[in-house]
């Protein structure tokens, strides 16, 4: 295990090099480039919020700073997610002729996403300015903890993910219909008060609440998260993450094969 | 774990430990849902095997080359030492970073520039861009490519593409250097440039494996070698050893592809005028299975045998006794004058010994074709030693013409009561001697 990190290390040069090259590749040769990170979500924003404010008339305050809030992160796990499930066989020609730990692939995939999703946090900001909401000191220093908490729970998931569909393809469409309907399983275009009192076990079951919910707790309500939201996340990062290596660990070794 | 001794000299680098590796071989590959599910008969595989158990080590500065006709599992070898597959059983234990000349400039990006891609490329081998700054003049001055290194790849040559490939995977420092076939690149002059530096770094101590079907590239680097047939080690040992006897029994079974081919041809094609012309039909049943036949068939072997020191019929004749060979013939020609011939290979290939009946000192002393004739070679003392051996034997006409050659007609066994220590083909009588104490051996 310390030597596979110490190796990661070393190839620390090759997961740089891929992911400036999937920045700069993602939207190369397209008029707005980069503006496109911000673009696609901000838009998402501005059809949800009409939707959900002004046809369901959902009564939330300042709706569209609580959907922008809960959209980035959301962005960038169903990025790592749904990019991560064919980032391998993406790769494979180089997989096939030579050799590095292949962990570098989906590492470089999630870190080019949580890359882009720092960027986009620059509109978090904007909105919380304009909303007039503030910020509060002692919630922030939380942010770059919960960030990395979804960066890990990310990556694991990407492990999983990225390993499977080397054997089995039809992951990459299932992953597709799993993430349309975990966006609805995650309090994003509601608040969590809005799941009935008797189904609210079920959403607090979705790692991705917790972690989102923090993301609000931090910025929306600007309070310093709830331990209850802290822990199920830790928890659930953790086994995760150590899932998500072992799976990897295990499928690795045939993808040169199975391409 | 480390109960062998052996893996716990420091000085091995590489340790391949009873390495099996199978493959499996679809008829039509199924990876998606609907064909695992709906038709789970097009799944199906069989497991080839292509490496059966091979162990071999391989020590700090040496050099091991590997060779087997295609398919022998030589290069699938290779790709299990890189860490491209890995082994179904056993284990392969490696000390220090591998760098590889097996698909050269795999991850070259065209639209970058030769420095660029020296970056990327030493990244995949996991070497950084400091390490890299350090031997960047190095790599670049060994490329030859000092005027282009600011150019896009793509508006390279392929001989260019190679030679920077070729100098980044060797200036990386590795302390094991795979090389599968890429000793063509470049021009004779860059060629040699490689050569003279793979001697250079296989002196400083990195251990150097290489796969390749030029031998002479492999006789001048490798200290060793091995030859892989069937997915088992068929022969280890000095190069140039190992080498010839591969290339003997490739000749050989080349040789007897041939043979078959033109029996196959002549067995289809046959016709009554052919039977009459006394073409080759069959082979004779005096012969061992598996030999191979050629000539005009004007002169045909009917039988053939072996005697041994009591006159008796055998397949089996002893050290140092005497023995005879016994021809039967029938021949459409009379009174031509016949040369008979001889010759004794080992079942591994080895060529042993060969004769035949024409003297340079006295040509007129020939045998003349006879309708039914009968020719006996006799051996004064068989110098082989114990093992497996075939015997050819043929007729030719002394202008040369070939009427019948049988390859590997008999099979003998030769058994020894070994009385001294002694290993090889030949039995040589010898004589030791020590301030007048002798120890005489069959002398």
């Amino acid at each position: 295990m310390v030597q596979k990190l110490k190796e990661i290390y070393a190839y620390r040069d090759m997961i740089d090099g891929l992911v400036r090259r999937e920045l700069r590749g993602r939207y190369k040769g397209s008029v707005l480039g980069f503006l496109w990170t911000y673009i696609n979500p901000l838009i998402q924003v501005v059809i949800y919020s009409a939707v959900f404010s002004v046809v369901f008339k959902v009564r939330i305050e300042k709706f569209y700073l609580y959907l922008i809030i809960g959209m980035m992160p959301w962005t960038f796990f169903t990025t790592s997610v749904q990019g991560g499930a064919v980032c391998i066989r993406a790769q494979s020609e180089m997989i096939k002729k030579i050799y590095f730990p292949r962990e570098v692939i989906p590492i470089a995939h999630v870190t080019s996403a949580f890359i882009n999703m720092l960027f986009s946090f620059i509109i978090v900001f904007l909105a919380v300015l304009v909303s007039g909401f503030g910020m509060r000191l002692e919630a922030m220093i939380y942010l770059p903890l919960i960030m990395l908490e979804e960066y890990l729970f990310a990556l694991g998931i990407a492990f999983i993910v990225s390993a499977v569909t080397v054997y089995f393809r039809d992951m990459e469409q299932i992953i597709g219909l799993l993430m349309m309907a975990w966006i609805y399983a995650t309090p994003i275009m509601y608040t969590i008060d809005y799941v009935p009192e008797k189904y609210r076990f079920l959403s607090l079951l979705n790692p991705m609440t917790s972690i989102v919910e923090i993301y609000h707790q931090i910025l929306y309500y600007r309070m310093i998260p709830a331990a209850g939201y802290l822990v199920r996340a830790g928890i659930s990062v953790i086994i995760v993450f150590i899932a998500g290596v072992f799976v990897f660990e295990k499928l690795n070794r045939n993808f040169a094969e199975e391409m | 774990m480390e109960n062998n001794i052996v893996t716990s000299d420091r000085d091995v680098v590489i340790d391949v430990i009873n390495v099996k590796k199978k493959f499996k071989s679809y008829q039509d590959k199924a990876s998606t849902f609907k064909e695992r599910f709906i038709r789970p008969s097009r799944g199906k595989h069989e497991d080839v095997m292509v490496l059966k158990g091979i162990s071999f080590q391989v020590r700090r500065g040496e050099a091991l080359g590997i060779i087997g006709k295609n398919g022998c599992g030589k290069s699938t070898t290779l790709k299990l030492l890189t860490r491209i597959l890995y082994p179904n059983e056993g284990e392969i234990r490696i000390k220090g970073r591998v760098s590889s000349l097996i698909e050269l400039g795999a991850g070259f990006h065209p639209d970058m520039t030769g420095r660029e891609n020296i970056y990327i490329n030493a990244s995949i081998f996991g070497i950084t861009r400091k390490e890299i700054d350090e031997r960047l003049n190095d790599i670049i001055r060994f490329s030859e490519l000092e005027d282009f290194i600011d150019n896009p790849v793509r508006t390279y040559s392929s001989g260019m593409y190679m030679r920077l490939a070729f100098a980044v995977a060797i200036n990386v420092n590795a302390d094991v250097l795979l090389i599968d076939e890429i000793l063509a690149v470049g021009d004779t002059a860059f060629q040699k440039k490689c050569f003279e530096k793979l001697e250079d770094i296989k002196e400083k101590g990195t251990t150097i494996v290489i796969v390749s079907h030029s031998m002479d590239q492999m006789y001048r680097i490798c200290d060793r070698m091995i030859w892989i047939e069937d997915g088992f080690i068929e022969e280890e040992g000095i190069p140039k050893v190992v080498g010839e006897e591969y290339l003997a029994a490739m000749e050989g079974k080349r040789l007897e592809r041939k043979q078959e081919e033109k029996r196959q041809r002549e067995e289809g094609g046959k016709t009554d005028s052919e039977e009459q012309d006394g073409y080759l039909k069959k082979l004779p049943t005096f012969c061992w299975e598996g030999a191979t036949q050629n000539g005009n068939g004007k002169i045909r072997l009917t039988d053939g045998y072996v005697l041994d020191a009591e006159g008796k019929k055998t397949s089996c004749i002893s050290m140092r006794k005497k023995f005879e060979v016994v021809y039967h013939y029938e021949s459409d020609l009379i009174g031509i004058k016949l040369a008979f011939v001889i010759s004794f290979t080992k079942d591994n290939g080895i060529y042993c010994f060969g004769a035949g009946s024409i003297s340079n000192s006295d040509r007129e002393n020939v045998f003349l074709a006879e309708r039914n004739g009968t020719v006996k070679v006799s051996f004064k003392e068989n110098n082989l030693q114990d093992g497996i051996y075939f015997i050819d034997i043929g007729i030719h006409g002394v202008d040369g013409t070939l009427f019948h050659y049988i390859y590997g007609a008999l099979k003998i066994e030769v058994k020894g009561d070994k009385e001294n220590e002694q290993v090889g083909i030949v039995n040589m009588p010898r004589r030791w001697e020590s301030k007048g104490q002798i120890i005489s051996q069959e002398y």
